[in-house]
């Protein structure tokens, strides 16, 4: 399999990190942002560029709401990116196949 | 900690694949490892940390009332004390512990532990009405509540945690519900002084080789993930 396959928008290191950390919550769970970031250790700005770029690939969900008078937005990977995290696993995996022989 | 993959180079557009097009697909797989590893043990509670906790507080609690009591007597108020301390201790732990490996996360799973942590609770606080409720109605016998007590609570744990097996399906927590169903039968029909000592071992070892257990086989595994 040509690595050309692989998905681009999950490609970039930052981006295969953050869909892999939503990928360990449940499909009905939602991380807060400052909670992600943690995980990630990542800065708060290269974060949500990055998140950006995912939510238009329509691979992460962005709600944003009110607790208390604090603004929090929640992240979750949407059906379509947990498919396509599942993929791209896939084809590392038979990249790798195909490399050992 | 220093790995810094959130180069700006790739703000430059999806397609931009330079950023990354050194790391190989077995670098890849080992990334995606590596950081889920890290999203769970930031997310889920340690319950080797929890078994622990439970086991020291059954184990020290429940022995120091065996022993001041194993005469027949009744045992010593220090002993009373320091199972109570314990107890109180290890549900404290518990609770900042939970609370704040699922601060700031919502959903179906969040939901799910509040529904689980509260069931606790109510139990507990039923609990402390049924034995009320038994004094009122003529029971003086301080050795008859305190069997029923030891017996009652250690049913709700055994409960609890067949109940926590089913929702979390997690088999390890469901066998130790049915090992707390047996410390409760057991604890109850050997009756005072025996019955802080089963409590001790078989209540507070149960948690302890629950931990280990965790500890050598569980955690492992699931911090390997799901796909081997």
């Amino acid at each position: 399999m040509p690595e050309e396959s692989l998905d681009t928008v999950i490609h970039a290191p930052a981006r295969l990190r953050i869909v892999a950390t939503l990928a360990t919550l449940g499909p009905g769970d939602e991380i807060a942002f400052p909670r992600l970031r943690a995980l990630l250790d990542m800065t708060a700005g290269n974060l949500s560029t990055h998140l950006r770029k995912l939510e238009d690939a329509g691979y992460v969900a962005v709600t944003k709401t009110h607790e208390g008078r604090t603004p929090v937005t929640y992240l979750k990977l949407t059906d379509s990116g947990r498919a396509a995290f599942r993929a791209y696993q896939a084809a590392l995996a038979d990249l790798l196949k195909g490399a050992g022989t | 900690m220093s790995t810094d993959h959130g180069t700006p180079s790739d703000s430059r557009g999806v397609e931009s694949r330079d950023d990354g097009a050194e790391l190989d697909a077995a670098a890849r797989l080992r990334l995606i490892d590596e950081q889920q590893r890290r999203a769970r043990s930031g997310l889920d509670p340690d319950s080797r940390l929890l078994y622990g906790a439970w086991g020291v507080a059954w184990l020290a609690g429940y022995l120091a009332m065996w022993f001041t009591s194993r005469d027949g007597s009744d045992p010593a108020a220090w002993a009373g004390w320091t199972l109570a301390g314990l107890i109180v201790a290890a549900m404290v732990l518990t609770m900042v512990h939970s609370i704040g490996r699922s601060r700031g996360t919502r959903g179906v799973s969040s939901r799910t532990g509040a529904m689980y942590g509260w069931g606790w609770f109510l139990g507990f606080v039923t609990m402390w009405a049924v034995l009320n409720g038994m004094i009122r109605a003529g029971l003086t016998d301080g050795a008859v509540i305190a069997v029923a007590a030891n017996g009652i609570a250690c049913l709700i744990v055994g409960l609890m945690y067949l109940g926590g097996g089913m929702v979390f399906q997690d088999t390890g927590l469901y066998v130790l519900g049915v090992w707390m169903l047996l410390t409760a039968a057991v604890a109850t029909l050997v009756g005072l002084p025996g019955t802080n000592l089963v409590m001790a071992l078989m209540g507070g070892g149960g948690f302890l080789v629950a931990g280990a257990v965790t500890a050598v086989v569980v955690h492992p595994r699931r911090q390997a993930g799901a796909h081997a």
